[in-house]
């Protein structure tokens, strides 16, 4: 299994290579809305002094964590692999003695994550300089127990996208139930503004779904604002959540492959 | 001992949505959609022992690839059974990809972009081929398919010809007992189609795998089988040797003819006119095979004719022709 991963690793890294370029537009389109919402949040909390207790520097800080944990946590499995079930090119990868998404497409992901990152670390480090965020409220402790729930994050949104790619097997539409997806991901991550200044009841739902583990938990996790008792509910959501996905995703792949009717080729 | 590949009663209906053109309908299906129910395989039955080559014939829409997809586990069928050495395809069971392989037009055991090597190293990995077992493997296959100087090239820089080598070669490098064959020659010159025949021959005769395939070229079929199985709107119509079927098709012969002013005479008093997309320039007839000699001295006597060609009729009519009537 090593070695399939390694080798699956050398072709997706060469692979992700040669879209280098697309791949920066993608970053670059990617980055776009953090960084408006971070400019806007924080001329707003220059000019009113704070917004419901958040500084300029709380927003700072915040977007400038998200950007990297929004990395790590996020995928583009939707995009690699849709038009796969629907033009039939999933055909060659359904017949390797493989899983084409828990392998293939896994690895995939990770090498694109790798590239975007190693792309994303010079547009943060201007970042940094021109709105010099104080990070003294990070501490180790904080970083150790985030790159877990990530890691965690990473696997359940992986596996809820894969499962929301593999509704392709029953209709042309899934492009559209992705968006949706997206959109509650928008809403409910903290990537639109911080959790904490939504209205109370979106942040009562957002506790209990998986979108908030993807961004704000483990954010607010590195910025360490969150009490004891919040972190053992965010890792029990995790793992909750990751099980659920797992199900969810077994579920829709078993049933799919049936409907799979290998077109075009 | 029970039979390679054993298929009963396997049938296939895809559902296939339906509408008129037009503005209403677009709305009228967004509420309701129809279905048109299209019967692609109607339980087919046969059984292929191993180390038997087949050729699996029929026109285009006959439901050949359909069951191929069925025996390589891409598909599920509506209804019957298959075992392919004892595995229920369908299942994707890695035990079972292991051992067989479906090599179909272009796709797509490469990655597009990135050298066919890497992809032949990777699959190495996948199907767990031992080092001395994959040098050996690529070393036949090279001397056969001339693969070195393909291998560096991204794949997308390859011809059509280039790619189908290369993947056929991917195909075959776990050296499976199974081979699902969906014309295997298409896209290669006529050097190319004749070794891969050479090799899949050799192959066969090494390994003692069992091997099925369809091709638009008779050659193929010729060289390669004893046996053929025909289907003809998703029905079994034939299934016996190659020899019986070149008796109950062979009476017939396609004449071309080119004509000083093209296309200036009618032919049907000849033979039974026969489209032929090949030579717009040229006229072709059908006869049969005994009328032959006295139809071409009749075309030459009366017409001014410029060129002349007699040749089989290509095999898809051939067995079109065969089962309609």
């Amino acid at each position: 299994m090593l070695l399939i991963i390694k080798r699956l690793w050398q072709v997706n890294w060469a692979e992700q290579w040669q879209y280098r370029a697309n791949l920066l537009m993608y970053l670059l389109y990617w980055l776009v809305s953090p960084i408006i919402y971070l400019a806007v949040w924080t001329s707003i909390a220059n000019v009113k002094g704070d917004v419901n207790g958040f500084t300029a520097n709380d927003f700072t800080t915040y977007y400038m964590v998200l950007l990297i944990a929004d990395q790590f946590t996020s995928n583009i499995v939707i995009h690699t692999f849709g038009y796969k079930i629907q033009d039939g090119s999933l055909s060659g990868e359904l017949i390797r003695p493989i899983h084409p998404l828990l392998t293939n497409g896994l690895v995939n992901n990770i090498a694109f994550k790798a590239l975007t990152i190693m792309g994303l670390l010079p547009i943060w480090i201007i970042l940094f300089f021109l709105y010099k965020p104080d990070f003294s409220g990070i501490s180790w402790t904080g970083i150790a127990l985030a790159i877990p729930a990530m890691i965690l994050a990473f696997f359940t949104g992986y596996l809820l996208s894969a499962a929301i790619t593999s509704l392709a097997f029953w209709t042309t539409r899934v492009y559209s139930i992705h968006e949706f997806y997206f959109a509650l991901i928008l809403l409910f991550s903290g990537q639109f503004v911080p959790l904490t200044l939504m209205p109370q009841i979106v942040q009562d739902i957002a506790q209990y779904l998986p979108f908030q583990l993807l961004i704000y938990y483990p954010v607010q996790l590195i910025l360490g604002k969150l009490s004891s008792a919040q972190i053992v509910q965010g890792y029990v959501m995790s793992f909750i959540w990751l099980g659920i996905a797992w199900l969810f995703f077994t579920w829709v792949w078993r049933n799919g492959v049936k409907r799979y009717s290998a077109v075009g080729a | 001992m029970s039979p390679t590949i054993n298929v009963q009663q396997l049938s296939k209906t895809y559902q296939v949505p339906e509408r008129e053109g037009g503005f209403g309908a677009a709305v009228r299906s967004f509420f309701k959609r129809k279905y048109k129910d299209v019967k692609a395989v109607q339980q087919v039955d046969f059984k292929i022992e191993q180390g038997e080559i087949v050729g699996f014939l029929g026109p285009n829409g006959a439901g050949k690839t359909t069951t191929l997809k069925m025996l390589s586990g891409l598909l599920h069928p509506t209804g019957g059974k298959a075992e392919v050495l004892g595995f229920t395809p369908w299942e994707l069971k890695p035990e079972y990809l292991r051992v067989m392989t479906l090599v179909m037009g272009q796709r797509n055991r490469l990655s597009w972009d990135i050298p066919a090597a890497d992809s032949f190293l990777l699959n190495q990995a996948i199907y767990r081929i031992p080092d001395d077992e994959y040098k050996q493997t690529y070393k036949e296959l090279d001397e056969l398919l001339e693969l070195e100087p393909l291998m560096k090239k991204p794949v997308r820089n390859l011809s059509l010809g280039e790619r189908m080598k290369c993947e056929i070669a991917a195909g075959l490098l776990h050296r499976p007992k199974v081979l699902f064959l969906d014309e295997p020659t298409i896209g290669l010159d006529i050097t190319g189609q004749a070794r891969i025949r050479e090799f899949l021959r050799e192959y066969n005769k090494r390994t003692g795998a069992t091997i099925l395939l369809t091709s638009h070229y008779m050659a193929d079929v010729t060289a390669l089988c004893e046996r053929i199985i025909i289907i003809h709107h998703g029905n079994l119509k034939y299934d016996g040797g190659i020899n019986d079927l070149s008796r109950r098709i062979a009476p017939f012969k396609l004449i071309g003819v080119r004509l000083a002013e093209p296309n200036s005479h009618d032919l049907s008093k000849y033979g039974e006119p026969v489209q032929n997309e090949e030579d717009a320039e040229k006229q072709y007839i059908q006869v049969k095979a005994e009328d032959v000699t006295r139809v071409t001295s009749k075309l030459l006597a009366d017409l001014p004719v410029h060129d002349i060609t007699i040749a089989d009729p290509p095999i898809e009519d051939v067995i079109e022709q065969a089962f309609n009537q």
